[in-house]
């Protein structure tokens, strides 16, 4: 019993759940407002598309690499779902998957180019950045697409049971469905294998370069999918979706217990990463502390998250070491 | 001892082509393949080709413009070249600039102190700034990315918080004035400014014994350890300097628009990141570190400069520029790898 106890204390997940409830508790006590079924709708709304923002990325940190462009491909996305629904009248499911199809070939153009030349994925996520932001800007001209159907704006607001919003189904589902891959499916394996070392992996006949495809086809479909799911949110496709996204995107998957040299990341983690971010970002709402503040705390949230991890790494070798004399 | 000597291979490197010469070369053939070269080669073409679709591209005004603003992204390229050359990089340029702005225009005013001690002040902040980034980064052991991502976050958020968005235009007309002047009616001040300051990094580069330790950590920490260098320390000054020639980029962006604006670098300062890297990178900078090229650097910002203006004077793409200038760096990198990849074939590295 006690040692299971351990074993839970040891895990990912285990900090970030306690800061998590921690914060719902202490937050709650001084404004009992914070769990209002209105509260917690605008709470979900947030974790059901910073999850998904943060999870794609979480896919690039898995094979020990970094995505610059998660904003730039979820932007052009949120703009292409506006604009073919505006300009070419394309009913709203279509144009939703079209969406989806330029992030996942956004991700796909992204991995081929770094499994390709094997220049690193930060310089090629930095050009293909400027050139999708590029695109949605050549495309809009700064403009927003304001011609939304009714029932996407109602899809990204409404709630379908209690506080429970629409838009947290697509994010369950992902969540789910990347905790199986991860865990169970050869290619979830051979994504934490590449990320945990390259060259052992393609040793032990794993294609480097296909499962570095793959994860970048995954991310560039979750960012488009958050960018799909903004427009809904917002009501309108603006151009500027996406530009923010670049620190939140790290921040939650650090804070979840991810190893930015790769192979180690968590899905419940990442989520739980999300879940403090957007309650910090509440309370500073709620408390009416300087909005402009978040970004101090995000930075200081992922500064603390690395440290942690970092200090972890060095006392699990210590232990090995002694173990080992 | 591998290391050592692949270590003193890649500071060679920084000497120029003519240090390393063995018999199965031509002279003129390496200069041939010199980044350089090929950056001067492609000013010229795009020169050429500008003036020719629109004369209006040699103008005095444009060409005073054009310097202007090359002044500004030279310098940012500098100033994450300092860092590359470690192995690292400094995501956190555009914030640090942009503070570094921000305090100069503060200490004129709201403490009324002389534009001099104000400009001193401002870069201070910035090498600090820089500073804390690099002790960060040598006590954690953590990779320069997840801290200057941060960082750059970080010091930003608090620069807001402590001017409330607003900005400072009472600036001293000293400071304004090198942004407005023209020397023989073309040349900007700035630009002379980022001329001293390329050349005061060649000299460091190449002959002072600091900046061949930067190069000799960059391009091996081991080896450079064991040869006696501080890597650490080194690593410290890298990343102070890069915070004072951010700054320095910062300041003559506020004598150009004459007041320091929070929004200049854009939201957390990232518009300046593709300026960083496309500078350094364009000018043949190896990001594993170990290897700088001050003239490249020099000479890829101001190819930049130049695409940018004249595209916008053609008016066929001003909201494209952005992806023009990403696919330019792709292509700078895959001509790197490919010439990389036709040197070693030809056995001429």
């Amino acid at each position: 019993m006690n040692s299971q106890l351990a074993n839970y204390r040891e895990s990912d997940w285990f900090g970030p759940l306690l800061i998590t409830v921690a914060a719902i508790v202490i937050v709650s006590v001084f404004n009992p407002e914070f769990l209002s079924p209105y509260n917690l709708q605008i709470l979900l709304l947030a974790i059901a598309v910073n999850a998904l923002i943060a999870l794609s990325q979480m896919m690039i940190i898995a094979i020990g690499q970094m995505n610059l462009s998660v904003g730039a491909i979820g932007g052009l996305a949120a703009i292409s779902f506006g604009g073919m629904m505006e300009v070419w009248l394309i009913p709203w499911p279509v144009a939703a998957l079209l969406a989806l199809g330029i992030g996942l070939f956004a991700g796909i153009a992204n991995g081929v180019l770094v499994a390709w030349t094997g220049i690193s994925a930060f310089v090629i996520t930095l050009a293909s950045l400027s050139i999708f932001k590029g695109i949605n800007l050549g495309i809009t001209e700064a403009q927003p697409f304001y011609k939304i159907p009714e029932i996407v704006k109602l899809l990204g607001n409404e709630t379908f049971l209690g506080p429970l919003p629409w838009l947290i189904l697509p994010t369950v589902v992902v969540a789910v469905g990347l905790w199986y891959l991860l865990s169970f499916l050869p290619l979830g394996r051979f994504i934490l294998a590449v990320g945990g070392n390259a060259h052992s992996a393609e040793l032990s006949g794993i294609s480097v370069a296909k499962t570095v495809v793959a994860a970048h086809a995954i991310s560039g479909l979750l960012a488009a999918m958050a960018g799909i799911m903004l427009v809904g949110r917002l009501q309108l496709g603006q151009p500027t979706i996406g530009d923010d996204w670049l620190i939140l995107s790290f921040a939650a998957p650090v804070i979840g217990g991810a190893v930015l040299t790769g192979g180690k990341v968590s899905v419940a983690g990442t989520l739980l990463g999300v879940t403090i971010v957007v309650i910090i970002n509440q309370v500073l709402v709620l408390f009416n502390i300087d909005p402009f503040l978040v970004q101090v705390v995000l930075g200081g949230l992922i500064l603390w998250a690395v440290g942690v991890n970092r200090w972890r790494e060095v006392r699990a070798q210590k232990t090995e070491k002694r173990l080992a004399a | 001892m591998n290391n050592t000597t692949k270590a003193a291979d890649r500071t060679a490197d920084a000497f120029g082509p003519d240090v390393q010469e063995t018999s199965s070369q031509h002279p003129a053939m390496r200069l041939l393949l010199t980044n350089e070269f090929g950056l001067i080669a492609l000013i010229l073409v795009f020169a050429v080709l500008f003036t020719l679709l629109n004369p209006g591209f040699v103008s005095k005004f444009s060409l005073f413009a054009m310097g202007r603003t090359a002044a500004v992204n030279i310098m940012i390229g500098f100033s994450m070249m300092v860092v590359i050359i470690t192995g690292g990089l400094n995501l956190s340029v555009g914030s640090i600039g942009v503070c570094a702005a921000m305090a100069a225009g503060w200490l004129m005013q709201s403490l009324g102190l002389p534009w001099y001690l104000s400009l001193v002040g401002g870069l201070g902040v910035g090498g600090a700034l820089g500073a804390l980034n690099g002790i960060v980064i040598v006590r954690s052991g953590l990779h320069s990315f997840i801290i200057t991502l941060a960082s750059m976050s970080i010091f930003f958020g608090v620069m807001i918080f402590l001017t409330h968005a607003g900005s400072f235009r009472e600036i001293a007309p000293e400071v304004v004035a090198p942004g407005r002047m023209k020397f023989f009616g073309v040349i900007s001040p700035l630009l002379l400014i980022t001329f001293v300051v390329a050349g005061l990094l060649s000299v460091l580069f190449r002959f002072t014994a600091t900046g061949r330790q930067m190069l000799a950590v960059g391009a091996s920490p081991q080896a450079a350890e064991l040869s006696g260098i501080r890597v650490q320390r080194m690593t410290v000054w890298c990343h102070a300097l890069s915070g004072v020639l951010a700054g320095v980029a910062g300041l003559m962006l506020v004598s150009r628009t004459g007041a320091a604006i929070p929004s200049m670098a854009g939201q957390l300062g990232q518009d300046w990141l593709l300026p960083a890297f496309l500078g350094p990178v364009l000018g043949g900078t190896l990001l594993t570190g170990g290897r700088a090229s001050v003239l490249g650097t020099l000479l890829g910002a101001f190819l930049v400069t130049m695409l940018t203006t004249g595209l916008l004077l053609l008016q066929i793409a001003a909201f494209w520029v952005q992806t023009y200038l990403g696919l330019l760096l792709l292509v700078a990198v895959l001509m790197d790898l490919l010439r990389r990849s036709y040197l070693a074939r030809k056995k001429l590295v």
